[in-house]
């Protein structure tokens, strides 16, 4: 299989690291090789002292789209889950990668104010974090992003299988039921199906 | 010791009777031809039920398993396209998007014994015991848990006729009961013999009977005008028996809740097939690289729809599909001129289609956008076929059955909601397992 970039964009707590580990599981177990990279592990190292300045944040996704950039002719999946506010910056790793899907993680903000697994959406609107992305930071939609989930709808294992499934279409990733039947058996069904006038 | 000691179990007992339609439960359980079935039906409430489109067994199953329409589960047809190409893949149970009832029901630790149910194929594990039928080809992968293989393996366990062959009426109807009798003897061992809350048995005999002699059912002179019958008589006397043992078994009196009877689609009789990427290729939508090409992998440049068994049309959008050739700003005025030509079209005066469906009035759900952009409706008579191996717009084959999509049926003892789907069921049982 030839390699491609899932982009993960959302505000904080809106499920890029849940899903991103998720699909990382499935992909490996179909026989892909994957690596993600996190906002919050990349600002740990690749990333390391840089703020959340609009430069900065510029630079760390920049970084990170050069990164799958590489990983993604060396067809690996690569899977970036930051947050990633601005669109022409998401626009430009996309030009870069060529072979990419967006995946709009949408979460109204009262449903992450509700949430908030980290305390940070109550420390923002206490003022005590500032340049909050959502809060006091500006984020962008994406306008035509392949995928758009609704993680304050869906569960996970929902959100999951629309990945899965719209990565199946697209052709990036085989269809898990392809592999189900052998060549035997799809001329068994569609013999059967033909004589049922199914097919 | 008292039996105010245990909590009562809610169990659940489902009859799945594949292609029955609702006006031959009604006319058979009135005429005497069905009187177990009769007697049900007095006690209870019989309802006419729509089922999802396409109105077949592959997409209608799925549509009850999971209570929900095909923008959720993801199953549009026994076929789909495989990704960026015009070649057909065959989905199977592991395409399922949405969670089973049986799925629910055992994760709160209850379980279900699941029989003969299309759409399974291959068994994965459930809480309980799965046995999948059609599409179903190698019986160690058509069940869960792998341990009672043996049974069914001693017991001659039939999972369908071999379809390819009952062309030949007589062996049809010989098949036909000696599955029904494998079916029930099977039914009898899972009911004795394990612990559940949900019990289900799928017969598809019927809709196997229907499709090759459904001309029987109405010609008294015609050879097996009797066997069809005959073989209604022995689905009423095993529907009967099941009732009567659930009621003992649960202890309660009519109109005994927790039991459900239903179908998956309608059926009638077939006066002509009608060939849906003909008229497609006729009208200038679909251009095919030879003029003899019988499948649509010979799509040509310049195709603006195809259709895919048995009346979902596709339009051919650039991005999508390999020889895409629609862009979004021309999908309107293509989707208008399709409805309008199919709405127009005729055989000696009678209309050929009842409605042509746009895919959001059908389909809602996360995969809805991989659904057909539309999907269409016949009157009762015009069998709709994706079929480019036909010379013709019309024609006829060995079938005489045809299925229909807003005839099939539903026995619940209480009153169902209004203008009932089949994606209501689910509902109706997890509500009376609560
Ligand atoms: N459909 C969903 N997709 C992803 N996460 C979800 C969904 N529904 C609920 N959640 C919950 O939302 C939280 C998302 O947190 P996380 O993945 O760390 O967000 P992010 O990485 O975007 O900051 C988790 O607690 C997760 O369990
Ligand atoms: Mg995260």
């Amino acid at each position: 299989m030839k390699g491609f970039t899932i982009w993960f964009t959302g505000l904080s707590g809106s499920g890029k690291s849940t899903l991103s580990r998720k699909i990382e599981e499935i992909l490996l177990e179909r026989g892909l090789k994957v690596e993600v990279l996190d906002g919050d592990v990349i600002r740990t190292n690749l990333s390391k002292g840089l703020g959340f300045s609009k430069e900065d944040r510029d630079i760390n996704i920049r970084r990170i789209g050069f990164v799958c950039h590489l990983l993604t002719r060396n067809d690996v999946v690569a899977i970036a889950a930051a947050i990633s506010p601005y669109r022409a910056i998401r626009d430009e790793n996309r030009k870069l990668i060529g072979s990419f899907v967006e995946i709009y993680c949408r979460c109204p903000i009262d449903a992450l104010k509700k949430r908030d697994p980290k305390g940070l959406y109550e420390k923002a609107l206490r003022g005590e974090i500032k340049g909050f992305t959502g809060v006091d930071d500006p984020y962008e939609e994406p306008l035509d992003a392949e995928i758009v989930v609704e993680t304050d709808k869906e569960t996970v294992d929902q959100s999951l299988n629309k990945i899965v499934k719209t990565l199946e279409i697209l052709g990036h990733i085989p269809p898990s039921g392809k592999q189900e039947y052998s060549d035997e058996e799809e001329e068994k069904i569609k013999e059967r199906l033909r004589s049922l006038g199914y097919i | 010791m008292s039996p105010f000691w245990r909590k009562k179990k809610q169990q659940v007992c489902v009859i799945g009777l594949d292609g029955v339609p609702y006006t031959l439960v009604k006319r058979f359980t009135e005429d005497g031809t069905m009187p177990a079935l009769a007697e049900i039906v007095r006690a209870g409430h019989l309802s006419k039920m729509c089922v999802t489109l396409p109105e077949i067994s592959a997409v209608s199953w799925p549509s009850f398993m999971t209570g929900k329409n095909p923008g959720w589960h993801s199953i549009f047809g026994f076929t789909d396209l495989k990704p960026n190409s015009y070649s057909l893949r065959f989905p199977s149970f592991g395409d399922l998007r949405a969670p089973t009832i049986w799925d629910k029901i055992g994760e709160r630790r209850k379980r279900s014994v699941v029989i003969n149910q299309p759409s399974t194929y291959p068994a994965r594990p459930i809480e309980g015991v799965l046995i999948s039928g059609f599409v179903a080809i190698s019986l160690c992968k058509a069940v869960h848990p792998p341990s009672i293989l043996p049974k069914l393996e001693q017991d001659g366990y039939i999972i369908d006729i071999d379809t390819t062959r009952a062309k030949d009426h007589a062996y049809l109807t010989g098949e036909l009961v000696k599955t029904l009798d494998s079916r029930e003897r099977i039914t009898n061992y899972f009911w004795e013999n394990e612990d559940w809350d949900f019990f289900e048995v799928v017969v598809t005999g019927t809709d196997r009977l229907h499709h090759y002699l459904w001309d029987a059912l109405d010609n008294e002179t015609h050879p097996y005008h009797k066997m069809f019958l005959d073989y209604y008589r022995r689905v009423d006397a095993f529907v009967g028996r099941m009732y009567s043992r659930f009621r003992k078994l649960t202890d309660t009196a009519d109109p005994t809740p927790g039991f459900f009877i239903l179908s998956d689609h309608g059926f009638t009789g077939v006066r002509q097939e009608f060939y849906l990427n003909n008229w497609l290729k006729k009208e200038g939508f679909l251009k095919l690289q030879t003029p003899d090409a019988d499948s649509i992998e010979a799509i040509a440049e310049g195709t603006r729809a195809f259709a895919l068994d048995p009346s979902r049309i596709y339009l051919n959008m650039v991005g999508k599909h390999p020889k895409g050739s629609v862009k979004p700003e021309d999908v309107r005025p293509i989707l208008t001129d399709i409805k309008a030509g199919l709405s127009e079209l005729s055989l000696d005066g009678e209309r050929i289609m009842q409605h042509v469906f746009e895919r959001d009035a059908v389909y809602d759900g996360p995969f809805a956008s991989q659904g057909p952009d539309l999907v269409a409706v016949s009157n009762y008579g015009f069998d709709i076929k994706g079929s480019l191996k036909q010379p013709k717009l019309f024609g006829r084959s060995v079938l005489t059955g045809m299925h229909t999509w807003d005839d099939a049926f539903l026995w619940s003892a209480h009153k169902p909601p209004e203008n009932l789907n089949i994606t209501d069921v689910a509902g109706m049982i997890m509500q009376h397992m609560e």
